[in-house]
């Protein structure tokens, strides 16, 4: 057992014999090897199945929204990504930070499940994609951090700045190519949603893409409405994604779609300025407030 | 006639999503003015450019229109004071957006085109329609099966 999953099962144990929360939300060990699934935990004796190893990548504050409406207190572990999700759903109003425990875990970086799966435990398993960008894998707000100050010292960024190379790499194709690409892409989508069900960034209680009524959202599955979404649910997060690399996680189909979003948040750095999505939460979104000095195309 | 096939005798199709207090003023002024510009726009009319939904643009292509123009007050004109900056900002990144899954940029624009401005309107109106016109009719987000 590793020192962070004995400090984490000490300290969830500790929360909930406090009374300190009711439900502490951690990871615990799934089906195979390569999956850490979240854990739901209410009672101390359970606390012995938290755990904390390279494949704890579900984005817990996700849900804090089923626990909206819950009255006592929610624990939960946050990496980096995570704890820009939460500020991310601070900032939205969706979740109240007085009913929120939060417990901070320095991140090294997790590895890329599917890779596990191809080349079995005992191989040399690279970083999942979203780490090696990774610009804030401390925690940005927290209660308890394990390990303490210290540990947030040891765990340095990765990369300064991301660098974009593969948003680069569509941008140099001919808009034919590019067309077929993301053609291509889309094809496959099953429409599932399960990219909009985990991302920490949809929180609307009412989505567009569940409207049942005629003229929202076109429910056939061919490649012109799966475009229709994709390009939609893209400017639906544009602002707003934490780069936590859940949707892409979560697809089925393995479609690209931090592609389209590492895009968007590239355009709005290089537009608006420099913003990062969840770092803080009383700022404002790139797309819901201006500058009159913005750049001017349209004259 | 449906978007499935593109008639032989096809003639650009322009959707102008115009402002209610300046561009469609614009338009109405560039009619009162009797200056010509091509049959090949349709107009519609919306209370601010901030109202045009990036969705409405996507749906556009979808049932098979070849270029869609989003036109407003310029910058500090808005009626509702602020609509426009918003527009501004929204379309700098869909524009950018929709070249990135491969649409032409000549396909999607966005003006500025003032109550003043009947001439404006109707050069802007010209030179899209020649511009979609070199370029033939749009097959992109086209929903067609």
């Amino acid at each position: 057992m590793s020192e962070i999953t004995k400090k984490i099962q000490e300290i969830a144990r500790e929360i909930l014999e406090k009374g300190e929360a009711e439900i502490v939300i951690g990871w615990e060990k799934g089906t195979f090897w390569y999956l850490s699934p979240p854990a739901f935990i209410d009672k101390p004796e359970d606390t012995q199945r938290l755990v904390w190893d390279e494949f704890c990548h579900n984005n817990l504050s996700k849900y804090l929204l089923d626990y909206k409406n819950h009255e006592g207190k929610v624990a939960i572990f946050v990496k980096g990504c995570d704890s820009r999700a939460f500020n991310r759903l601070l900032q939205d109003k969706q979740v109240d930070r007085e009913k929120v425990v939060l417990i901070g875990i320095p991140c090294t970086g997790l590895k890329d499940q599917d890779k596990a799966k191809s080349l079995g435990p005992n191989g040399d398993i690279p970083k999942a994609q979203k780490c090696m960008e990774c610009k804030y894998p401390t925690p940005l707000v927290y209660d308890y951090l394990i390990g303490g100050e210290e540990a947030l010292n040891e765990v340095a960024a990765t990369k300064e700045a991301p660098d974009f190379s593969d948003v680069k790499a569509v941008e140099e194709m001919t808009p034919d190519e590019r067309y077929d690409f993301w053609t291509k892409q889309y094809d496959r989508c099953l429409r599932c949603y399960a990219c909009r069900n985990v991302c920490p960034a949809c929180s609307c209680r009412e989505c567009i893409f569940d409207q049942t009524r005629i003229g929202w959202i076109g429910k056939a599955n061919n490649s012109s409405e799966n475009q229709f979404f994709a390009l939609t649910r893209a400017m639906h997060v544009a602002g707003r994604c934490v780069e936590c690399g859940e949707c892409e996680r979560a697809c089925p189909m393995d479609i690209p779609i931090m592609l389209l979003n590492k895009k968007l948040i590239k355009d709005i750095n290089e537009l608006f300025g420099k913003y990062d999505a969840g770092i803080d939460p009383e700022g404002k979104l790139p797309l819901g407030h201006f500058d009159k000095n913005d750049p001017e195309e349209f004259m | 006639m449906s978007v499935k096939e593109i008639p032989q005798n096809w003639e650009p199709k322009i959707l102008v999503f115009a402002c209610n207090w300046c561009t469609y003023a614009g338009a109405d002024l560039a009619g009162l003015s009797r200056l010509q510009y091509p049959p090949n726009i349709r107009i519609l009319r919306v209370p601010c450019s901030g109202r045009v939904n990036p969705q409405f643009v996507i749906r556009a292509f979808q049932r098979g229109v070849d270029g869609v123009l989003v036109a407003g007050c310029h910058p500090g004109d808005c009626h509702y004071v602020t609509g426009n900056y918003f527009t501004r900002r929204r379309y700098l990144l869909m524009q950018r957006l929709l070249q990135y899954v491969g649409i032409d940029p000549e396909r999607f624009q966005a003006r500025w085109i003032s109550g003043s401005e009947g001439p404006k309107f109707q050069q802007v109106v010209n030179q899209i329609t020649e511009e979609i016109r070199a370029m033939g009719p749009n097959r992109k987000l086209r929903d067609a099966q």
